[in-house]
């Protein structure tokens, strides 16, 4: 009876794993609730406590007072990141800019506000300075501790293990208990489970070091679509190094002021973001912006040769950045998709004289050997072009 | 067919060498794969384990989050400076008594290169490998902070405020300041030091230079009245002999000789004459070696030949007659092409005897080369320095007479013979201040430190010969803490000390009125400093006189018996002040090929009469070291870099090598750089390893140093280069020949041009962030050098001829490397350049194997942030010289010669966005840029029109291996030397 023994250990294993599976796959879905080991009630300064703290919390998010009759304040002042381009500051970026300041300055900010936006926005508030202040506390502390983090999603390394576990159980299925009647059910889980698992090893392995999508929060506000779009400014303004060097560059900020020295409010984003260029002008402070497209080091690539030379649209590589709030990478900036590109543009062979010493293909292409001469047709391709 | 021999193993037994070679080549090799090498204890097991873990991390990470950039733009962003161009300005150069004018590259604020500014008429765009490495010693992490005292950190405030209480004491009290500093060349600085002697009264200020001119300038003042370095006019010269000056090594103006050597000796363009070069010399040096008579004597032999030959010139030219001791060489033939080539030689001597010097002015003026190859109106400034001022300053510091000691770029405790002599009386001097830019053993004994800051930080003005001026601009702003010296020298006096405002009131009064071009001084200014040079035409009034002669000849004295140590500057190294820097510390010497230490290179014959073979160890009056066999090296002599030994200088300098400035030598006021009646004697079952790298790269023995004489060349121009047609003739290939539709980039190298100084490895290294790797690394043959200068010896060991041969990659248009790859990491592009993609390369070293030229490298270590590689590029500051436009290799890739193809794909664009061809000479390699002989051409070979095309069509070309059919990119020129039949 030795046998029976071990299927019952192993029908015991398997309702252990199939408990460990639940539990990973309950706690990961839920989100953390931070535990704070303090007291609640502990004072932290002379003036307040962690409760206070607290309570400026559920104030910020709507939760308090009971009968509130205004708009929360997180329904505009985002915690965390969003995906669609909310123009009002963050939260964050209210703690952070009134972190240094005292209340009063944040109250008349709020109470008082200037520009037409914010008039619009804040008109209906009646606030208790005393909520305020609370308010204010809280946002002081999110400035040292940062914004809370999303709670975590169940992400491609859950679903790899599971059905790593799904394959586990099918074959043990398959081997041992027989419990599924059918067994091109269990073939099926199988096979459908290793296609799926391996084509998510070969995306991620393809993605491994692409970021396209990739559209990351900046410091500051800044729309594509109010600047290139709405207002049609040339992207060679600002980017105007593109046509002559590598780098397409990133406006220095006094060529922001050659604009915004006038130009103080926005009509989406009010006089908060636009402040912040303003802000960074008077206290030499240069933006630290979030590098979208970066190629890595074995890359050359310059702007010069496409934008100067090929005359190549922003948008070809870049996307319709008019119509983009929150800049994102369009394309996955990959070998293959510089390569493709290469293959079908034509170069514009006849007007650059540089391209005289090509005899043979001009040559080829008088006597019709050839219609058009295509980058690759000129070593675009080659290693060298892009590897050194 | 002559043979040519890499070292006196391989002349006396090749095949054994081979053997040796392959057997050290799988030892290293099997040591890798067992673990036993300290550095990588990785073994294939632990390769599987770590690639195994590999995977899995990756299918991990690929869910992580990419790491944040940040792109931070400027405030305001200067007109001039725009992200990813680079920006080029004039300066100069001017270190360890070596000036060039150089143009630096500025990538982003960062300079990164430097090149020759062919606006001088005195470095003509050449440079030397020391200009090439200098822009290392920028990012050197060992320079000093900030100011100090007593090792302790002062603010330069309180510094000044102390030091000039303590001066206005001294002044008060007369007590005696010394400035002991270097040769200083500019003539605003020297206004400077000017100023503050007047203000503080009882100052003196000496020029102290570590190898001295003192015997020429010495000389000079006897003969001419001035104490003077005439201008050496090597391009106008047909005979040229030189007793015991390297001037194409190290001896003053390196760069400016070696443009004219070449140009007297290069027969392009159907030219048919060329200079005749005879060197007396003990050791091999890189002019020795590039001469076509050379005799090989000892140090002290000199005197008397250079006796015999005024004794043979003055007879026929009826000078006056002198008598002395019996020279021990013939001279007569050398004495007769002399005077066959009046007024069209020049005859120089190394040598810091004043008698020797006069004898050799007597000599040039009886063959009238004066006012004809020998200039005296631009006379040379580079070394001032009289040595018996320094001898004068130890006597004073020892009996106490001198209170306050300021060191300006002087090291005297390391390069003065009597150093630890100095070093006792710095410490006891009531003030001593070092202005020194990094810690050297001076410097170290010092009160304060207030360093200067790098030439490369500075304004400058020099005046490297009389009457031609260059302007040296700050390219980027103080690293670190520093300050120049004529700052702070002007704030002691309390003058105005914005120094670039003194220059340039300066220039107005001075510089300004010499000349007629604009009237505007600020367009006169910004000329200058655009062109980096300012040159004027000056008239000499220097009269010779034959003062001091016949006591001269009395003097010369006779050859003493035993053996001599002869002491000389090595080409990297130079006197020792930038040992720190590693880029010249992996340069292999251009004869000895031996890299990281001095060594005492002996004769073959003694060699072999005392079993001393390369690495072991013999004792020199004293000092222990290793020994090498010099083929050349004279009888009963043995020579030995300066320079080395450092003991303060940084992680890369300290103690590497041995200083063997103590063997200087005192003798009538000057310093001389030999030592006769040596005792040596073999430490027993010791043994040295050396860095020898002569050996690497075997070519099995094949043609591949091409020469012939000028005679048989006038005759014939194929001599020489027979064989060529053969290979032509015979030539029959599987593979098609490559079709290029707009561009064929190629190289040509003139033998005859190469004098092997070492400067394009350098240029080669700073342009393509070529990687250090230590001496070990090196001795492991695994030097990263893209380009090599192999160098072959034949005929008679004793007194061999010498061939330089710079080699790298051929881009064979049918390259064996390519077919090789199993991934396709190097294959021919549409240009003709053998490419190599190292982001595919997976490293299995077959096109390294496949090479038959062995130009292709392999990085077996991490080379970058590695803490067992602490060179360069281990520290943040160090990365900083790295070329933007060339990725940093890691370990596991191949990499070679990529012909600069950052440069080739930079101009193209520049051209394509101009709507215009490529202008001829327009790309340049960084090797060709800066050669100080002109050797290499870079160009076009699909543009007929080019001067690489007729280069190629010269009789002389040839290509390295043409019997293996494939067809290299790279061509060379044969060798002619100008022997007498």
């Amino acid at each position: 009876m030795r046998n029976s023994t071990f299927l019952r250990h192993l029908m015991r294993l398997k309702t252990f794993a199939f408990l460990l599976f639940l539990s990973f796959f309950i706690v990961t879905s839920i989100p953390i609730t931070a535990s704070s080991a303090e007291d609640d009630t502990d004072v932290i300064a002379e003036d307040h406590s962690h409760i206070d703290i607290k309570r400026g919390e559920r104030f910020f998010k709507g939760l308090l007072p009971k009968d509130r009759k205004f708009e929360s304040c997180v329904s505009c002042h985002n915690l965390t990141h969003t995906d669609t381009l909310n123009w009002n500051p963050s939260a964050m970026a209210i703690a952070v800019k009134f972190a240094g300041k005292d209340f009063s300055e944040f109250q008349s900010a709020v109470m008082q506000p200037v520009g037409k936006k914010m008039e619009a926005s804040h008109k209906d508030f009646a606030i208790e300075e005393s909520d305020l202040k609370k308010v204010k506390l809280y946002l002081d502390e999110l400035a040292v501790t940062g914004p809370p983090s999303a709670g975590p999603t169940i992400n491609q390394i859950i679903i790899f293990l599971f059905l790593g576990l799904l394959m586990t159980l099918a074959l043990l299925d398959l081997i041992f208990f027989h419990k599924i009647k059918y067994r091109y059910v269990t073939v099926i889980i199988l096979i459908v489970a290793v296609i799926v698992q391996v084509k998510m090893v070969a995306d991620a392995a393809i993605s491994l070091g692409r970021s396209q999508n990739y559209a990351p929060d900046q410091p500051i506000k800044f729309s594509h679509k109010v600047h290139a779009g709405d207002n049609k400014i040339d992207c060679k303004y600002c980017h105007h190094t593109a046509e002559f060097s590598k780098s397409a560059g990133i406006p220095a900020m006094e060529l922001c002021m050659n604009c915004h020295v006038l130009v103080r409010e926005g009509a989406n984003s009010g006089k908060f973001e636009i402040a912040k260029v303003v802000e960074a002008n008077e206290t030499k402070t240069p933006v630290e912006w979030i590098r979208l497209h970066n190629l890595p080091d074995h890359v050359f690539f310059s702007h010069a040769q496409h934008v100067g030379i090929a005359k190549v649209d922003c948008q070809k590589c870049h996307g319709d950045v008019a119509q983009m709030n929150i800049m994102k990478q369009t394309s996955d900036l990959s070998m293959g998709w510089c390569i493709n590109c290469h293959r079908d543009t034509k170069v514009n062979f006849k007007d650059n004289a540089y391209y005289d010493n090509y005899m043979k293909l001009h040559d080829q292409l008088k006597g019709g050997g050839i219609d058009t001469i295509r980058a690759v047709n000129i070593g675009a391709n080659d290693c060298m072009r892009c590897h050194y | 067919m002559k043979t040519y021999w890499r070292s006196i193993e391989e002349l006396a037994n090749p095949k054994e060498l081979r053997r040796e070679e392959v057997r050290e080549e799988a030892k290293q090799k099997s040591m890798l794969m067992r673990g036993d090498n300290e550095l990588n204890a990785a073994s294939r097991r632990d390769f599987l384990k770590t690639f195994g873990f590999g995977i899995a991390a990756a299918s991990i990470v690929a869910s992580c989050k990419r790491p944040v950039d940040k792109a931070i733009p400027y405030l305001v962003k200067p007109d001039e400076i725009n992200p990813g161009t680079a920006n080029y300005y004039a300066s100069s150069y001017f270190e360890g008594n070596e000036y060039g004018s150089i143009i630096v590259k500025v990538r982003d604020g960062r300079p990164i290169k430097i090149e020759g500014n062919t606006l001088s008429s005195i470095s003509q765009g050449g440079t030397s490998a020391r200009m090439q490495a200098s822009v290392l010693n920028l990012y050197d992490d060992a320079r000093f902070k900030g100011p100090s005292k007593s090792g302790q950190e002062i603010t330069w405030d309180a510094a000044d405020a102390e030091i000039v209480a303590q001066l206005t004491t001294l002044k008060s009290q007369g007590g005696k300041v010394v400035i002991l500093s270097s040769t200083i060349i500019s003539p605003s600085t020297r206004d400077v030091i000017q100023k503050f002697i007047e203000k503080q009264t009882n100052t003196e200020w000496i020029q102290y230079d570590p190898v001295s001119a003192s015997g020429i300038l010495e000389a000079n003042q006897k003969s001419f009245g001035s104490a003077f370095i005439p201008d050496y006019r090597f391009n106008k010269a047909k005979v040229v002999v030189s007793f015991g000056a390297d001037f194409l090594g190290s001896w003053l103006s390196t760069v400016e000789y070696t443009k004219g050597y070449t140009s007297a000796r290069q027969l392009q363009n159907d030219r048919k004459e060329m200079l005749r070069h005879y060197q007396f010399e003990s050791g091999m040096t890189l002019s020795g070696s590039n001469a076509d008579v050379r005799f090989p004597i000892k140090p002290s032999e000199e005197g008397a030949i250079v006796l015999a030959l005024y004794i043979a010139v003055a007879k026929s030219k009826g000078g006056q007659v002198l008598s002395g001791v019996q020279s021990t060489v013939d001279i007569s033939d050398l004495a007769k092409d002399l005077l066959e080539n009046e007024k069209q030689s020049i005859v120089i001597s190394g040598s810091n005897d004043v008698n020797i010097q006069l004898l050799v002015n007597g000599i040039n003026q009886l063959l009238g080369n004066y006012g004809q190859t020998i200039g005296l109106e631009n006379s040379l400034r580079t070394k001032q320095g009289i040595d018996q001022d320094t001898d004068r300053l130890l006597s004073d510091l020892k009996a106490g007479n001198v209170k306050a000691l300021l060191v300006w770029n002087a090291n005297p405790v390391y390069d003065h013979p009597k150093g630890k002599d100095f070093a006792e009386v710095i410490k006891k001097t009531s003030l001593s201040v070092s202005f020194s830019e990094r810690p050297d053993e001076t410097t170290a004994l010092c009160q304060y430190v207030l360093p200067e800051s790098n030439l490369l930080e500075s304004w400058n003005d020099l005046e490297p010969k009389a009457g031609i001026y260059s302007l040296s601009q700050p390219v980027i702003a103080p690293i670190f803490n520093s300050r120049q010296v004529q700052v702070t020298l002007l704030k002691w006096i309390g003058a105005d000390n914005n120094y670039r405002d003194y220059i340039k009131t300066f220039w107005k009064e001075t510089q300004f009125p010499k000349q007629k071009n604009t009237t505007d001084f600020r367009q006169f200014w910004n000329t200058s400093l655009q062109n980096g040079v300012f040159e004027t035409v000056l008239e000499s009034k220097l009269v010779y006189s034959p003062e001091g002669l016949s006591q001269a000849a009395n003097q010369v004295k006779p050859v003493v018996a035993g053996l001599e140590v002869a002491l000389y500057e090595s080409v990297a190294i130079g006197n020792g002040k930038f040992a720190n820097n590693p880029w010249l510390q992996e340069l292999p010497d251009p004869v000895a090929k031996i890299s990281w230490d001095n060594f005492a290179a002996v004769p073959v014959a003694y060699a072999a009469e005392n079993a001393l073979k390369n690495e072991d160890v013999i004792l020199v009056n004293g000092i222990e070291l290793p020994v090498f066999v010099q083929p050349g090296q004279a009888k009963d002599t043995i020579s030995v870099a300066l320079g080395y030994g450092r003991e303060i200088a940084g992680k890369v300098g300290d103690q590497t090598g041995t200083n063997l400035y103590p063997f200087v030598g005192i003798d009538s006021g000057t310093r001389h750089y030999f030592l006769t009646s040596a005792k040596v004697e073999k430490v027993a079952g010791k043994l040295f390893q050396l860095a020898i790298s002569q050996t690497h790269y075997s070519m099995e023995g094949r043609p591949i140093v091409r020469e012939t004489t000028l005679d048989e060349y006038i005759k014939n121009p194929v001599s020489g280069n027979e064989i060529k047609a053969e290979h032509e003739e015979k030539s029959v290939s599987l593979y098609e020949a490559p079709v290029y539709n707009g561009h064929h980039w190629g190289m040509a190298v003139d033998l005859n041009s190469c004098t092997g100084c070492g400067n394009c490895a350098v240029a080669c290294q700073a342009e393509n962030n070529i990687q250090v790797i230590g001496k070990e690394q090196v001795r492991n043959r695994r030097i990263m050098h893209w380009i090599r200068i192999d160098r072959y010896y034949s005929e008679n060991p004793e007194n061999p001829k010498v061939s330089f041969q710079p080699v790298m990659c051929q881009h064979c248009g049918n390259a064996p490397c390519e077919n090789v790859c199993p991934v396709a990491a190097t294959p021919h592009s549409e240009e003709g350049l053998n490419q190599m993609a190292y982001n595919r390369c997976v490293g299995t070293k077959y096109c390294v194997n496949n090479c038959p030229y062995k130009v292709r490298r392999f990085n077996w270590f991490q080379y970058v942030k590695n803490d067992k590689f602490d060179f360069a590029s281990n520290s943040d500051l160090g990365r900083m010289v790295l070329n933007p436009d060339v990725t940093v290799r890691s370990r596991g890739v191949v990499e070679k010669c990529s012909m600069c193809v950052q440069r080739i794909q930079e101009k193209k664009q520049l051209a394509k966005l101009e709507g215009r061809a490529i202008a001829e000479g327009e790309i340049k390699t960084a090797c060709s840029q800066s050669c100080p002989g002109n050797a290499i051409v870079f160009g076009d070979l699909e543009n007929p029109e080019s001067r690489i095309s007729k280069l190629f069509k010269d009789k002389r070309n040839y290509h390295l291996l043409e019997e293996l059919h494939t067809l290299p990119s790279v061509g060379y020129l044969t060798k002619v030397r100008n022997t007498k039949a």
